[in-house]
């Protein structure tokens, strides 16, 4: 008995195509993504071709016996960034690949990995303002101002949590989670402290690390399309920081001169 | 610092009727909502509000305390305050519940604002030169008490911005010397760990990540932290003193 | 002191990439991993900068590569990839006051367009801090990503069980 006939071609292509574009969709580069899906489709004697896109994944997957294919155009789902998701959807590829998992188990774990609670909101709230303080001390700025860094990040990272929660558009959550964060951080201007560290470093949180560094590895990768794409976001979304901290240096500029 | 009193005792004596006025209304809405919130008191509240971040942001900061620097960066923050009151009374978020939990503590805060000229008198300042129920600081303990008092659901987007400046009071007491605004500062910590705590904490899952014995740890642990460094400021503040 | 000075650079770059880590819900075993990193890495900077007159860019590419070696190492412990510990790891090096002084820059020079000096010298303020938070930023991404080409085997195969 052939492995193609253990599982149907269709199954194993929609199982792949929900896999890789939720990978896609939380923060996983491309090469990882296609790497893990044309495992997982190996395992069950298929081959897998995908073609990654800013919104959607086109893949098809192949019965090198039978000559039969299946294709699928799948929308890239908006998710958060997701680390964990990230390394256990990678192991699970691996599993499978040496465990010979079958594709009912494989959906199974797949759905409690997705499933599984993302860090608590409250915890990331005190960590990035814990990290946003000792960011100002890195950068020479006082004790007084790390915490005045550290109370204007925790409103503003509040307010973006808040906003995003509530499905406003992600530039203007930036706009108005910078420019919150940033004059919550001008205060420090009435006293005799580092303030312009003090406001250099409060929007610092809202810096998009992982599509910046994953465009990077696209490109270099040879995904130049996708990766520009990564890019282009993530400097619009550093576009929109600078936007919010200039509201706040244009009403403070001429005390910082 | 002497602009500091300055623009003070200019603020207190041009405008005491108007504060008389704002405080009439803050303590006529208080008591009517803590016989029974209805959807005109509730409004009426949150529209008082609206008013008096105005209120300090515009006649305060801006125009009198036009001679201190930075005047804008506080009135434009206060704007922002109000807006978050504005966006509240659209979306009609807080619902001002009464919550029996904390009666004293919030009974506290509120009454304070009227403690604050009487400390004032108290270390032999003499009016106009005092500070009074409508300044920014007693407005904040004023506001933090009210959300306290009702804290089934509260806009901590609101209470964040207000601990901010009571970070800024403390750090004020400093700089310009206004031991009035400790009781701000030390009033603002319990509030902070009560408003998370019924924020994050009233409706536990079984699970999260990490687990919610931590999170509570890490809550305890900033307040305490926050403790801290308040009576280290406190400390050295009287040490300088002598 | 100059070994408290190194000490402390590296316990405040650990705390920030903890903090920049859990924005993007790293797994919870990975946290000290990307705290070692990181404050590997920037203490490692500091030190070429302070001691050994490196310039940003050709340090934070050194301190860079170290994460990235790092986190080939270390991932395997923790199965999970190597963009996982050394993204937020790399993140305390991002220059942030040289980003900062660029936006400063610009908009100083968009409100003194009628000052031909002052132009001047915000338009070269702006363009040094552009091409530093640039080649900074572009390093830090070159160095982390390199062990994954030198490597390529062992860099693909991190979240692998062993059997």
């Amino acid at each position: 008995m052939d492995r193609q006939s253990q599982e149907k071609l269709s199954e194993v292509g929609e199982f792949i195509s929900e896999y890789s574009s939720h990978m896609i969709g939380c923060g996983v580069h491309t090469s990882r993504v296609i790497r893990s899906a044309k495992r997982i489709a190996d395992t069950f004697g298929y081959v897998v071709n995908i073609n990654v896109y800013q919104k959607t994944i086109i893949l098809t997957v192949l019965n090198p016996i039978s000559h039969e294919h299946y294709s699928e155009v799948k929308d890239i789902p908006n998710l958060p960034i997701s680390f964990e998701h990230n390394s256990r959807l990678s192991a699970l590829s691996w599993e499978t690949y040496d465990k010979h998992l079958d594709l009912s188990t494989l959906r199974e774990r797949y759905k409690q990995i997705i499933s599984a609670p993302s860090v608590h909101s409250f915890f990331v709230l005190i960590l990035v303002g814990i990290a946003n303080a000792s960011f100002c001390q890195l950068f020479g700025g006082d004790a007084l101002s790390m915490g005045i860094v550290f109370s204007a990040t925790i409103t503003g990272l509040f307010l973006k949590q808040q906003m995003t929660a509530a499905g406003i558009n992600h530039y203007i959550v930036f706009i108005v989670s910078a420019f919150v964060a940033s004059l919550c951080a001008s205060t420090a201007l009435i006293f005799d402290t580092t303030s312009e560290i003090a406001l250099a470093t409060s929007v610092l949180y809202l810096v998009p690390g992982v599509p910046l560094i994953n465009g990077v590895i696209d490109v270099v990768e040879g995904y130049v399309l996708t990766g520009f794409a990564r890019l282009v976001k993530a400097s619009l979304l550093i576009v929109c920081i600078a936007t919010g901290l200039s509201f706040t240096l244009l009403l403070v500029k001429d005390n910082l001169l | 610092m002497e602009t500091f009193w300055k623009t003070i005792a200019e603020y207190n004596s041009q405008t005491w009727g108007y504060q008389l006025i704002l405080i009439l209304t803050g303590i006529f809405l208080t008591i009517s909502l803590l016989r029974e919130p209805k959807r005109w008191n509730v409004m009426a509240m949150k529209i008082f509000f609206i008013v008096l971040y105005l209120w300090i942001a515009i006649v305060y900061f801006y125009i009198c305390c036009a001679e201190r620097s930075y005047n804008i960066v506080m009135s434009i923050f206060w704007v922002v305050l109000s807006v978050a009151w504005l966006w509240d009374l659209i979306t009609g978020y807080t619902t001002f519940e009464y919550n029996k939990k904390h009666v004293k503590l919030a009974a506290l805060l509120i009454i304070m604002p009227l403690l604050y000229p009487v400390a004032s008198l108290y270390r032999g300042l003499s009016f106009p030169v005092t500070t009074t129920p409508v300044m920014p600081c007693s407005v904040v303990v004023f506001t933090i008490g009210i959300l306290l008092l009702f804290s089934r659901k509260v806009n901590l987007f609101i209470v964040l911005l207000l601990c901010h400046w009571s970070l800024i009071g403390l750090s004020k007491t400093f700089f310009f010397n206004i031991p009035e605004d400790y009781m701000l500062a030390f009033a603002s910590v319990p509030a902070i760990y009560l408003f998370f705590k019924e924020y994050y904490f009233r409706h536990v899952n079984k699970e999260s990540k990490p687990n919610i014995k931590y999170l509570k740890w890490l809550l305890i642990l900033l307040c305490i932290a926050i403790c801290l460094i308040l009576m280290g400021t406190m400390f050295v503040e009287l040490l300088v003193d002598k | 002191m100059m070994v408290f000075n190194i000490l402390t650079d590296g316990f405040f770059a650990a705390l920030a990439a903890i903090g920049f880590g859990a924005i993007s819900d790293p797994p919870l075993k990975a946290f000290r991993f990307i705290a070692l990193l990181a404050a590997v890495g920037h203490a490692c900077r500091y030190c070429l900068m302070n001691f050994l007159d490196f310039d940003i860019s050709s340090g934070s590419l050194v301190g860079a590569a170290i994460i990235g070696f790092g986190s080939l190492w270390l991932g395997k412990r923790v199965r999970t990839p190597m963009t996982v510990l050394y993204i937020p790891a790399l993140l305390p090096m991002i220059p942030g006051k040289f980003a900062y002084n660029m936006v400063f820059s610009q908009i100083m020079y968009l409100q003194s367009l009628d000052i031909p000096a002052q132009r001047a010298i915000y338009m070269e303020m702006f363009f040094s801090n552009t091409m530093v938070t640039c080649t900074v930023v572009f390093m830090l991404a070159v160095g982390a990503t390199l062990p994954m080409f030198i490597f390529p085997k062992r860099a693909y195969s991190l979240t692998r069980q062993k059997l």
